[in-house]
């Protein structure tokens, strides 16, 4: 199977007044498709670059002048690293943000529909003046609107004894996705499955309950307007020009829309564990605790259905117990999704529990990348086994912290960034950059001392 | 006894409606006690009142209500207690005259900081950038008369050592230096005048792991070397796993259990403490983990009795469950699950704190059965007590709710839960 995602020798550099800070140099890792990875690592090291990076949000002071990232066997940042190539030394944050202008253009199908990010902090990356249904509906708004109207048609279209049909269906299959999107494809009826799928999964109510709510799925009513909108955004399977532009007839569909986007707002937050998920769209962030607002942003990072989806330290900014709930809701999505995650975080332990593999950083390159059991009990790479001893348990033994800081990123050390700070260290470190040396069937070690092992 | 605080209080008042009387119970009834050379760990999640109970320990903060007592000598201490079971007001002052940080004047308590000292949580923001290293590890002394100028700066060369950072940092300033850098000025600064107890609010929150292990080993260092008592707040229970002797878990203002270190952490009682200990991951172990329902309480107006109640996956009958939280998942009961055998029509109402009205429905055996299923599953029907019917309605009764206090569990702990109190909890069903 290929890659979802693969990341080939990227550099990235940030010119700023007080000189050239290198922040990624030279990072090489494969996503595989249904794989969970987690990068690991200190603040500093590159891990959030490279996150940003891979969606091409890193500020016009930026350059790539080298490395590719390549999603869907398109180049994501051949664009901006053409011109780090053009103009050398001369970079300026001025031009490249007419670059950077038409990067956001090229990547405008692919940033929030099929890689989706989920940021640090969540009350800052929610909106504090607009209601939480709003925002999740925005998103799939903003990305795929013919989503939106094909769910709303749908329901226009289904006839009670179409829907009738729907539940018995349901009942008979148990449930079935296959089977209840063939029942909607030949009906006509696409974008009513998800609908009933998610009324039928949901645990909470009776299933005679459940039964009438997918029966109400039938006969929307629609006046002329709206049909001839909704119509004509699932023909074009985006918003036409002459409805987003023309102001009138623009907030009528807005509105149209966005009223199916608080719609599917509900069954989203509903999907991933929010109780009177009703009541929680018409609320704001402040009036959130952290764990609810780390879900609503999941919630947005999940809502176009996206191949890659990377989180960006989901947890750091809560508690242990609201913690235990986010990584079991992880846990949860990661098997009734169907996308690739990466997972950055500075907690190793956050890791160990929902990761395939595990990427250790250092210093804007990846110095181990193994499965999580392997790592965690074979460390190769001298940083990645003081690292986990750095880490205090719950028996308390002795912890040894790593002598020296993370290097100053505008004067890197040559050869392995690390070597000022390994016990290990030897001519070789100090002089050459180690390559990635293959250990075992599938770790990977940046490490002089495995050469020829 | 380095200090012991009794049912330490602090309100903060909240502003907002007119004379409003409204106020935030951050810390509620709070008893703490550290002895000499002894590290104490205080954790809990954030919003649990474990920053504020160490600021009101050294009157940072002003407590609402509480008494402390610092650096008291275990018979008096022991006499202070007696006085207190006692309730015997006039020994209760004569000693506590003596020992109170409380009764203190703000001048009369200058001599005393040099004492007690505390290390704050993020080192950006607790140093003074305009400030010299020097000048900022002899502030102390010289605002608490401990020595001469001179003598400040040749000692704060000497800590700037003892810190592990080499003495010419003392004319740089502190945005020259990295986070794990700052915390050991911050730590240098908190020891200049020679302590007896060192508060140290999140110490490590704000550092990496690496940096962190270094700071825990000064920390640590620090301790054997001088024996002094620390007070250690956070929220990262490995933490306190390697530094302390003792522990409180603390949980939305008040103390939840208490005792040896390795018991509390290795076999929790309490149930918050057992599913706290179960939420930490722990590197190279799957575990069964409980996962705590919903969230903190609001302090505004904090549950009935026992503040963990809503969330606990064992709370049951006297827990202290109210009128409304029965509501709620009755109504979800009613309306939702078995929307089936009740149908349309079922409306569930308070009347009063302790009765529920069910209207639309007489069929009270239905109700006790249901309940009676899901009880395990939905703690809060525990909560009920008997149910009854009127002409058109049934009506719900529920149990008076008991406050826990803190009881003796095995091996010298103490427990605030129910579950250990001696004694029938559970009045006989009437019905």
């Amino acid at each position: 199977m290929s890659d979802a995602l693969e990341i080939r020798d990227l550099h990235v550099r940030f010119h700023t007044r007080r000189g050239l800070y290198r922040a990624l140099n030279g990072v090489n890792l494969r996503l595989a498709r249904g794989e969970v990875l987690g990068i690991a690592g200190e603040s500093g090291c590159g891990k959030t670059t490279m996150g940003l990076g891979v969606m091409s949000l890193l500020p016009r002071n930026a350059s790539y002048p080298q490395g590719q990232v390549v999603f869907d066997n398109k180049d994501l940042v051949n664009l901006p690293r053409e011109y780090s190539e053009r103009v050398g030394d001369r970079f300026s944050p001025k031009q490249n943000e007419r670059i950077l202008r038409r990067v956001s253009k090229a990547m405008a199908p692919i940033r929030g529909r099929r890689i989706s990010m989920v940021f640090q902090e969540p009350m800052t990356s929610l909106n504090p003046v607009l209601p939480i249904g709003f925002q999740v509906g925005e998103s799939i708004y903003v990305h795929d609107p013919a989503q939106l109207a094909r769910r709303v048609l749908a329901r226009s279209k289904a006839t009670p004894e179409l829907t009738r049909e729907l539940v018995s269906l349901l009942a008979a299959t148990h449930g079935d996705e296959t089977s209840v999107r063939k029942f909607a494809a030949e009906h006509d009826l696409a974008g009513i499955e998800e609908q009933a799928l998610f009324v039928w999964s949901r645990g909470d109510i009776h299933i005679s309950r459940k039964e009438k709510a997918i029966r109400a799925l039938s006969g929307q009513p629609m006046n002329f307007v709206e049909r001839w909108i909704i119509d004509t955004v699932v023909r074009a399977r985006s918003i036409p020009w002459y409805l987003s532009r023309i102001p009138i007839l623009s907030r009528i569909v807005r509105r149209v829309l966005m009223r199916e986007g608080n719609r599917k707002a509900r069954e989203l937050l509903t999907s991933l564990g929010i109780h009177h998920a009703e009541r929680v769209v018409r609320m704001f962030p402040h009036e959130l605790s952290g764990g609810m607002r780390q879900r609503v942003v999941i919630a947005i990072a999940l809502a176009n259905n996206p191949e890659i989806v990377i989180m960006d330290e989901p947890t750091s900014a809560v508690d242990v117990t609201v913690q235990a709930q986010i990584l079991e809701l992880v846990k949860r999505i990661r098997t009734s999704v169907s996308a690739s995650f990466i997972v950055i975080s500075h907690d190793l332990a956050v890791l160990a529990e929902v990761c395939d593999r595990i990427a250790i950083m250092y210093a804007g390159r990846i110095v181990e990348v193994a499965p999580t059991d392997e790592i965690l009990h074979k460390p190769l790479h001298p940083y990645t086994q003081m690292l986990i001893s750095a880490i205090p348990t719950l028996e308390g033994k002795p912890v040894e912290g790593i002598q020296g800081d993370v290097p100053d990123m505008r004067a890197v050390p040559s050869g392995c960034a690390f070597h000022p700070r390994c016990p290990f260290a030897f001519e070789k470190c100090r002089e050459v950059i180690p390559t990635d040396l293959p250990h075992g069937s599938d770790q990977l070690v940046a490490c002089w001392l495995y050469e020829g092992k | 006894m380095m200090i012991a605080a009794y049912g330490l209080s602090k309100f903060f008042p909240i502003r907002g409606a007119f004379r409003s009387t409204a106020s935030l119970k951050a810390v509620d009834d709070v008893g703490l006690k550290i002895q000499n050379e002894q590290v104490v760990g205080l954790v809990g999640e954030s919003g649990s009142g474990k920053s504020t109970v160490g600021r009101c320990l050294i009157r940072l903060l002003n407590p609402t209500d509480g008494e402390v007592l610092f650096d008291i000598p275990d018979s008096e201490l022991a006499e202070y207690e007696k006085a207190r079971a006692a309730a015997a007001t006039e020994r209760l002052d004569a000693i506590a005259d003596r020992f109170s940080l409380l009764r203190r004047s703000s001048s009369e308590l200058r001599p005393l900081r040099r004492l007690a000292n505390i290390v704050f949580q993020d080192p950006y923001s607790s140093l003074n950038p305009r400030m010299r290293l020097a000048d900022i590890i002899s502030e102390p002394m010289l605002s608490t008369q401990f020595c001469s100028r001179a003598e400040a700066g040749i000692r704060a060369r000497e800590l700037l050592h003892e810190v592990g950072l080499p003495e010419f940092f003392e004319d740089r300033y502190p945005h020259e230096l990295s986070g794990g850098q700052r915390q050991r000025v911050a730590i240098a600064r908190a020891i200049s005048t020679n302590p007896k107890l060192l508060i140290l609010d999140e110490p490590t929150s704000a550092l990496d792991v690496s940096v962190q292990a270094q700071i825990l080993n000064l920390l640590r260092g620090l301790q054997q070397k001088y024996g002094i008592s620390m007070l250690l707040i956070t929220h990262n229970i490995a933490v306190v796993a390697y530094l302390a002797e003792y522990v409180y878990v603390m949980y939305a203002g008040k103390i939840m259990e208490w005792g040896d270190k390795r018991k509390v952490l290795r076999d929790p009682q309490h149930p918050y403490t057992k599913a706290l200990m179960s939420s930490v991951p722990v590197i190279g172990e799957t575990m069964t983990r409980t996962v705590l329902r919903g969230d903190p309480p609001n302090l505004v107006v904090p549950p009935l009795a026992c503040r963990f109640h809503p969330r606990c996956p064992v709370a049951f009958e006297v827990c202290g469950w109210s009128a409304d939280e029965v509501v709620e998942d009755l109504e979800y009961l009613l309306a939702g699950k078995y929307y089936g055998t009740f149908g349309d029509g079922v409306h569930v109402a308070t009347e009063g704190d302790r009765t529920i009205v069910v209207q639309g429905t007489t069929d009270a055996q239905r109700i006790s059965e249901l309940v009676a299923r899901e009880q395990e599953e939905i703690r809060s029907l525990k909560g009920i007590k008997a149910v009854d019917v009127t002409a058109d309605a049934t009506l719900i009764h529920l149990h008076e709710p008991i406050e826990p206090d803190m009881y003796p569990s095995t091996d010298g702990r103490e427990v605030k839960c129910l579950l250990f109190r001696t004694g029938a909890l559970v009045p006989a069903a009437t019905s």
